[in-house]
């Protein structure tokens, strides 16, 4: 193909573009803002990847193994081998470009150990391997805007896609600096846009990553797939803006859980784990901390100043800087939040959706997780996705004949926005917004049933029928005006995809089906038929070929 | 308190100074202080009067995007960081970056940092380092690059840096610890990037350093600047 758009400039989004304009397809690259404020560049942790200094007996197969269990066997087999053969290669390609890893006595990448692992496979850059990968991935996609090979569209929003007859043409855009919307044509669309995060207002993620591109998508034919799987982080620390993560590395240090009755602490992962109880998977401590009903707090201050300040020095700082709170003193005041979405755009093994020339990379795209997702794995899939739908893109050759001309679509769509702007009701945007966030958090929490999920339907679907008529808001982004009624959509769908699981697997847990059942093994796919939202599981495995 | 912020519609209308009322705890951040001021029934100035929302940008709401610069109190800094408790007197002036062109309000046009890099091919591309020698220097050395590889991109060292005016020809310390992390991780490149580094920082620079008391990210450019003099 000569000629791509990719909607999103994060890790996943510039994997993609580098690949492609080194394949000689050119490359327009939108975002409204650069790189620097993706939310790639919070991620923390680390990249996996058995590399061949691996620890005695690690493999590319134990990492597909831990991945495959991790996602409680409903990620594809195939998609994972990929991503776990490669990741070797992937970290190579970050070690060329410069990134700056943190590295053993050799200069060879040191590694960490991650939640749900067998074995020491994650390498990272300090406590800032996502910025660090973006400050690589940046100058990447600079040499080659110099190349004449990547365009950077700055202060441009997604408004949606251009498709006809299943074939996808570009998109439009709505440019913030002109206020107009204008059809940007390619031989292909990418999707980077990251996960949906303002669903749920507070979180541990940018306030950038709201799921309209998802809910856009969804009504012009797109699936959506394994919606109801959100993991949550079961220690995040709260401030009046957010839910900032409280890294996992504080369990591993030695970090204890405990809630305070009658004065007196109660260690209750301990009591009811073990002393090795702290460190249960995510999903089991976020339930475990939402089961007491009461404030729980983490304690590491016994490991001391001079131990905290060597092993955990950005959690002190975090803590000290916007709380206040000194953990060589006194305990962490922590909270479950929600962090990553398995979710999303589904996609096919090379990352093309059921829209012909419409992919997606990165984690609005699902398909490596499964039911949960392994720490360290998600860098991992967002340089990965993207590479795999370049590769894809640059082999395939353009569509034959005349681009169809969207010209009308492009003014009837500016008509609608002109409409919007001349709207009259009591209703401000981010007001609906901030109250579907928290029908989102009440109904669909850590713990599920039919009724709180009915309920959240009932609430969403009232929303809906308003956000057509919302006030005009001249004060925040046009974008943020016309994306509401896209994010309601994708989070209805999550609702209706969260009641259609009656199971429990993975990070879904529903109170009234708290058992896996087998008949259920199977990824789900959400779809928009005529206005229904319908729900099937994937049995044949259409998503996994 | 008293909170004056300075407006602006439009890239091409004039600004102009608005004052509110807020009465917020002290250990509110400015950014949890306009989403406080934007998030009521209606935006109020100081005398009742009805006005618009303040436009403003953010994203990580933690101090790793660079989103939210400004200059708060006369001091450039992240809102996201920056505490109602630690600000003196009982009133809090806000305005957008100066040396960038503002769009709407508080929000303004940073992409010349970008395209004065791109101008002048700072990228590494292949990583070649030089021979550091001794292993107590390659960890000092690593751990300088990890540092300036953490630059946000936010344009605050460049806000109060005396010698930076708009990014014509001199381009602050920004392309500064650009050039050394480059030159460091690719030493076939390094004196082209040195060339550059002469003409876009070296000789424009009278060595304030305001640049670094400013830093969210607390990058030395002292340390940059040391290392890229070095032949």
């Amino acid at each position: 193909m000569k000629d791509a758009i990719i909607i999103g400039s994060g890790i996943a989004g510039m994997a993609c573009a580098v690949k492609l304009a080194e394949e000689g397809v050119q490359v327009v690259l939108v975002s409204p803002f650069p790189s620097e404020r993706s939310q790639s560049v919070m991620a923390a942790g680390g990249i996996n990847a058995v590399l061949a200094d691996c620890e005695p007996g690690d493999s590319v197969e134990c990492h597909i193994k831990d991945t495959m269990d991790g996602g409680c066997g409903i990620a594809g087999k195939e998609a994972v081998a990929g991503l776990c053969e490669n990741a070797e290669e992937i970290i190579r390609y970050l070690e060329k470009i410069g990134t700056v890893f943190s590295v053993d006595e050799d200069g060879h990448p040191a590694r960490r150990a991650f939640g749900g692992q067998s074995f020491k496979r994650t390498c990272y850059c300090g406590s800032a391997t996502g910025k660090q990968i973006v400050s690589a991935l940046v100058m990447e996609v600079r040499r080659l805007e110099g190349a004449g090979m990547i365009r950077r569209r700055l202060w441009s929003c997604f408004h949606s896609a251009l498709i006809k007859d299943g074939v996808c043409y570009g998109a439009l855009l709505f440019d913030e600096t002109t206020g107009k919307i204008e059809a940007e044509y390619a031989d292909a669309l990418v999707m980077a846009v990251g996960g949906q995060n303002a669903l749920f207002g507070k979180t541990t993620g940018s306030t950038q990553c709201d799921g309209y591109a998802a809910g856009r998508l969804f009504r012009q034919g797109v699936d959506l797939k394994n919606l109801e799987f959100i993991q949550y982080h079961p220690t995040t620390l709260e401030t009046a803006q957010k839910k900032m993560l409280v890294s996992e590395a504080v369990r591993g240090e030695g970090g204890r859980l405990f809630y305070l009755e009658n004065g007196k602490r109660v260690y209750f992962m301990e009591e009811k784990y073990g002393p090795r109880g702290n460190l249960m998977t995510r999903d089991v401590v976020s339930r475990e901390i939402e089961a007491t009903g009461k404030d729980v707090f983490l304690d590491i201050s016994f490991l001391g100043a001079r131990e905290i300040g060597r092993r955990i020095p950005e959690v002190r700082d975090l803590c000290r800087k916007y709380r206040g709170i000194d953990i060589t003193r006194e305990p962490i005041p922590v909270s479950p939040s929600v962090h990553f979405f398995m979710g999303g755009i589904a996609v096919r093994l090379n990352h093309e959706t059921n829209i012909e020339n419409l992919f997606a990379v990165g984690e609005c795209a699902s398909i490596y997780h499964g039911a949960n997702r392994l720490g360290g794995n998600s860098l991992l899939a967002a340089l990965y996705g993207g590479r795999v739908a370049a590769s894809v893109i640059a082999e395939r050759p353009s569509p034959a004949g005349k681009r169809p001309d969207f010209t009308a679509l492009t003014d009837a769509e500016n008509e609608k926005l002109r409409n919007l702007r001349a709207s009259k009701s009591p209703f401000p945007v981010m007001y609906i917004r901030d109250m579907a966030a928290e029908t989102m958090n009440r109904e669909l929490g850590i713990v599920r049933d039919e009724e709180s999920l009915m309920r959240g339907l009932t609430d969403m679907d009232y929303y809906l029928s308003i956000a057509e008529r919302i006030a005009y808001d001249s004060s925040v982004m046009m974008y943020a005006n016309y994306s509401l009624t896209g994010i309601l959509t994708l989070a209805r769908a999550t609702l209706t995809s969260a009641l259609a699981r009656r199971e429990s697997r993975g990070s879904h847990f529903r109170k009234d089906y708290p058992a896996a059942n087998e008949s259920m093994a199977y990824g789900s796919v959400i779809s928009f038929d005529n206005g229904k939202y319908r729900v099937w599981l994937d049995r044949e495995k259409f998503y996994e070929s | 308190m008293k909170v004056k912020i300075q407006r602006q519609q439009s890239p091409v209308s004039e600004p102009y100074w608005e004052t509110f009322d807020a009465d917020v705890p002290g250990d509110m951040s400015i950014a949890g202080l306009i989403d406080h001021l934007n998030y009521r029934d209606d935006i109020l100035d100081e005398n009742g009067r009805k006005t618009t929302r303040i436009g403003w940008e953010c994203s990580c709401l933690q101090g790793i995007c660079g989103s939210c610069a400004m200059v708060i109190n006369e001091v450039p800094a992240l809102a996201c960081e920056t505490f109602v408790k630690d600000l003196k007197g009982d009133e809090i002036t806000i305005r957008p970056l100066r040396k960038f062109p503002v769009i709407h309000d508080l929000l303004v046009d940073r992409s010349v940092i970008h395209e004065n890099l791109k101008k002048m091919n700072i990228f590494i591309r292949e990583y070649q380092p030089e021979d550091q020698g001794r292993a107590s220097r390659k960890e000092r050395e690593h751990s300088l690059q990890y540092t300036a590889a953490k630059c946000l991109k936010c344009g605050l060292c460049l806000e109060v840096c005396p010698n930076y005016t708009n990014g014509k020809n001199f381009f602050g310390a920004i392309f500064a610890n650009d050039c050394y992390l480059v030159a460091s991780r690719n030493r076939s490149k390094a004196e082209n990037i040195r060339e550059a580094y002469g003409e876009h920082f070296g000789r424009g620079c009278s060595k304030a350093f305001s640049c670094m008391d400013v830093c969210p990210m607390e990058i030395p450019t002292i340390a940059s600047m040391a290392r890229m003099n070095r032949k």
